[in-house]
């Protein structure tokens, strides 16, 4: 018997007064041991359908229609006190912020015992020896001395194995996993990835497995189901919808990703985004047909039809046909390095930080002995883990810290980058990681791009807005822009005018710390495709720090890899990537889900020191 | 028609509604007190409001023990309160609101220094510290105000201090010092717009805090001449004839108790809208 039947459910919310919904047309089956995917980007509603299981919608959210079946029960209808009793036990979540979803004030053995005491172990002894016992299920070592311990001191990953192990204590018969791995470094996502699968397989438990990566859900998916402005679009079998989606949206989707094996291709990017809450009453026909490359006048008569292109595979579309025609744009030949001096050399620099209080100081390294040089209009990648130090580089070289050793010349020159002392290099940028908190919520958009023109004093008014508007045109974003608030503008948006300000400045070199990483696919795309377009008109060089390696694998000629302050490896990106040298360039290579979901995922582990989880 | 959130405040509407009638009231005393407010009539000490029996029209909130007008007083009286809510509040917020840039923006050792000093200077009971500083100042409007202002900047210095840390971690100003903005022009263009909303609430509350206090020192006698109408002076005047007429004890206790409280309704109101951390929940 299925576990969970959605059968046309539909979620609505008031909005300005009206009944909009937001989750339509909701239908899946989810049988005993197996796992669907729930993929979409931000927005599309992915995150609803786990509220709306737990009945935990948002105030003015109601389920407005259709049915939400758990083992035959209706938990829409179901009362509080019964719901109540199914979570937690029959239904289990994993949550997406490890660090978040355990109380920080309590240890993770005071944790575990509440869980299992809600479970029914009556005695101490009882539950003691139960914890013990889930925390080895979930491969966490010296279970108990960590059962002494504070979530703040552990890593994300190995609360993350917590939590699983909360989850799956009760031996629960649906598992809701709501993005488990998007925190986590990505040779951690692998480890848990394949937990969930072990424990999942163990038990026979069904899983629901909410992501934006359609490559990781191809990996560990029976099914899947792409969800677009909170309407299913496509729902098959993993390896169908990967390797013959029906729906235009997963196939762009696909293109727009970068693959990590094979050719170097273009990425699709798609225009515009995803339409907002706000604009789904507006929404006639196909919501996805403004962007689609496949629309005909035909889409926006009416919600398409669920279309059966195979058996169990059906697609929202009403030209499913053409859909495997859509292709990524050609490659635009890449822009050559010019030869000649170096923009930048760095040699043996060396940050440390102080760590500790008043009676016990240590230093810690958080850059060690890192060299490199970067060529005129080169684009460099850096990529590691989190605590690698790529943002502490990164600061370093625009002089947001002062180096504890080594050297950084700015072409030719010895620089000493200080910024407290009131000298700033222009020569080098940095466009930060997160959009929302690099630009001034109290200044227009117009003032913020020209920010380094109000630095010097000199220009006036109408230069600094003829100075906006063109920096805008550049890119990609229309003349009104310019009088916007950021809150008035998409995180696509942002970023575009946060590079836009760095470029304000006529810099040579553009460190870029993670600029992607916040984004959608789809925007991530746009952007890549924008910075490669930049690249050709204006000759800059460019700092890529990225933990996403296919993404450097898209933009960067030569890549570094960073491990616990130092570079690991150094190299021409198509050298580094098709054969890895080091040891953790293989296991940051092997642990990234490949493209073909028929293809073997068996991440490789490095660990040093053996501490690492 | 569009009005910024603020003005839609039912709270920061009626404060602000209180505020200006009293202040109108200060502003226009000349032209609204019936008497001159040191005039005194000896033959009608002590009487009570018009309305009750033994009242005169003529002296609608009756009499003090000297036969003097209690509205005009309280009317005159207003001035000063009002000159003494503007002024100090404004001066402890410039004197407060500089050094908490300083120390936020620039952290370290001047952080260290003005958090220490601020530390001293709260540890003094604050009544004490004022009237420690009129007895070195002597009296007089202006040294009331001064004497505001120097007990009551670390209440600034100290609360905006912690907002200006929380925006100087912003990667916008960051971003600013990056494309060549100076100290001076990143405090002002980028962190400045921050606070400002914190700052006008924390004055129009400071104003309610700065009458309480000027009437505590007209109260002891330590403020404004005796011939200037205050309204402390008149609650410590009605004092001795409490049992007499309790009226003229009532009235400069309403005054200041409205005032007081429609700077706090301001204050609230404006805390509510302007704070973006509490509108940023309906989003």
């Amino acid at each position: 018997m299925s576990i969970l039947i959605a059968n046309e459910l539909m979620v609505s919310a008031k909005l300005g007064g009206d009944l909009v919904p937001v989750l339509r047309d909701f239908s899946l089956t989810l049988e005993p041991g197996r796992v669907v995917g729930l993929v979409g980007e931000s927005g599309a509603g992915k995150s609803m359908v786990g509220r709306t299981i737990a009945q935990m919608l948002p105030p003015g959210f109601a389920v407005t229609g259709g049915r939400l079946l758990f083992g035959g029960r209706d938990l829409v209808r179901m009362p509080p006190d019964k719901r109540r009793a199914l979570l937690g036990r029959e239904i289990a979540f994993i949550p997406q912020e490890p660090l978040s979803a355990l109380n920080p004030v309590l240890t993770i053995g005071q944790q575990l015992d509440e869980h299992l005491r809600r479970l029914g172990l009556a005695t101490p002894r009882e539950r003691r020896a139960r914890a013990l016992d889930l925390l080895e299920t979930v491969h966490l070592p010296r279970g108990a001395s960590l059962l002494r311990q504070y979530p703040h001191q552990i890593s994300g990953g190995m609360c993350q194995r917590v939590l699983i192990a909360i989850a799956f204590a009760s031996r629960p018969r649906l598992v809701i996993a709501d993005e488990p791995t998007t925190a986590l470094d990505v040779t951690i996502q692998a480890r848990i990835v394949r937990l969930i699968a072990e424990m999942q397989e163990r038990d026979g438990t069904a899983v629901l497995f909410i992501t934006h990566d359609l490559r990781l859900a191809g990996q560990i998916c029976d099914q899947i189901l792409v969800l677009y402005a909170g309407r299913p679009a496509e729902y098959g079998p993993a390896r169908a919808v990967l390797t013959a989606p029906a729906h235009p949206y997963s196939r762009c989707l696909q293109l727009a990703n970068p693959p990590m094996s094979g050719a170097r291709r273009a990425l699709a990017s798609l225009p515009e985004r995803m339409p907002g809450l706000a604009a789904y009453k507006d929404i006639t026909g196909c919501a996805f047909a403004p962007r689609c490359p496949n629309a005909v006048p035909d889409c926006t008569r009416g919600a398409p039809p669920f279309v059966d292109v195979a058996p169990g595979h059906t697609a929202a579309c009403i030209r499913t046909a053409a859909t495997q025609a859509i292709a990524a744009p050609a490659l635009a030949a890449a822009a050559e390095t010019a030869a000649g001096a170096p923009v930048l050399e760095v040699s043996a620099l060396c940050k440390n930080f102080l760590v500790g209080g008043m009676f016990s100081r240590s230093t810690f390294a958080a850059v060690r002995d890192v060299s490199f040089v970067l060529g005129a209009n080169e684009f460099l990648g850096v990529v590691g883990e989190s605590g690698s130090g790529k943002t502490t580089l990164a600061r370093l070289l625009v002089g947001l810290e002062q180096p504890s050793g080594g050297t950084i010349k700015l072409t030719g020159q010895k620089v000493v980058h200080n910024l407290v002392a009131g000298q700033s290099a222009h020569d080098a940028q940095l466009i930060f990681q997160d959009p929302q908190s690099a630009l001034n919520p109290r200044r227009r958009v117009g003032g913020i791009v020209t920010q380094s023109l109000e630095a010097t004093g000199i220009a006036s008014r109408e230069e600094r807005l003829a100075r906006a508007r063109s920096l805008l045109a550049e890119i990609g974003l229309p003349p009104e822009t310019v009088t916007r608030f950021p809150s008035q503008l998409s995180g696509g948006q942002r970023q575009r005018v946060n590079i836009a300000r760095a470029l304000c400045a006529t810099p040579k070199i553009l460190i870029a710390d993670e600029i992607v990483s916040g984004l959608d696919v789809s925007v991530q795309a746009q952007l890549l495709n924008l910075l490669i377009g930049l690249r050709k008109q204006r000759a800059f060089s460019m700092v890529f720090i990225s933990h996403d390696l296919s993404v450097v694998r898209y933009l960067c000629d030569r890549v570094l890899v960073m491990f616990r302050g130092e570079v690991v490896e150094a190299g021409p990106t198509e050298r580094l990537f098709a054969a890895p040298a080091h040891p953790y360039t293989r296991a940051l290579l092997s642990a990234v889900p490949p493209d073909d979901p028929a293809g073997a995922w068996t991440p490789a582990r490095f660990e040093p020191d053996g501490a690492r989880l | 028609m569009w009005l910024p959130a603020w003005m839609r405040s039912a709270r920061v509407l009626i404060g602000l509604a209180i505020v200006l009638l009293i202040g109108l009231a200060a502003v226009f005393a000349p032209l609204l007190a019936p008497h001159d407010p040191n005039e005194q009539n000896l033959i009608a000490t002590l009487l009570p409001p018009a309305w009750l029996p033994g009242g005169e029209a003529e002296f609608p909130f009756g009499t003090d023990s000297l036969g003097r007008c209690v509205l005009s007083r309280l009317i005159y009286g207003a001035r000063v309160a009002m000159a003494v809510a503007v002024v100090a509040s404004f001066g402890a917020m410039l004197l407060g609101g500089v050094l908490a840039h300083v120390a936020g923006y620039f952290g370290g050792r001047v952080d260290w220094l003005i958090g220490r000093v601020v530390d001293v200077w709260m540890s003094f009971p604050p009544v004490i510290l004022s009237l420690v500083l009129m007895v070195g100042l002597g009296t007089g409007l202006r040294n009331v105000i001064l004497a505001i202002v120097l007990v009551d900047w670390t209440r600034f210095c100290r609360v905006l201090r912690s907002e200006v840390l929380v925006v100087r971690r912003r990667d916008y100003v960051t971003a600013a010092r990056l494309v060549g903005f100076s100290h001076w022009r990143t405090i002002t263009r980028e962190v400045l717009p921050a606070t400002v909303p914190l700052l006008i609430t924390l004055v129009s509350l400071e104003m309610g805090i700065a009458v309480i206090v000027e009437a505590i020192l007209s109260f002891v006698g330590m403020s404004v001449s005796a011939d200037t109408p205050a309204w402390g002076q008149m609650i410590a005047d009605a004092r001795q004839y409490v049992y007499q007429s309790s009226w003229n004890l009532i009235f400069p206790i309403l005054a200041i108790f409205i005032t007081v409280f429609g700077f706090n309704l301001l204050g609230d109101g404006l805390r509510r809208t302007l704070d973006v951390r509490l509108t940023a929940v309906r989003t």
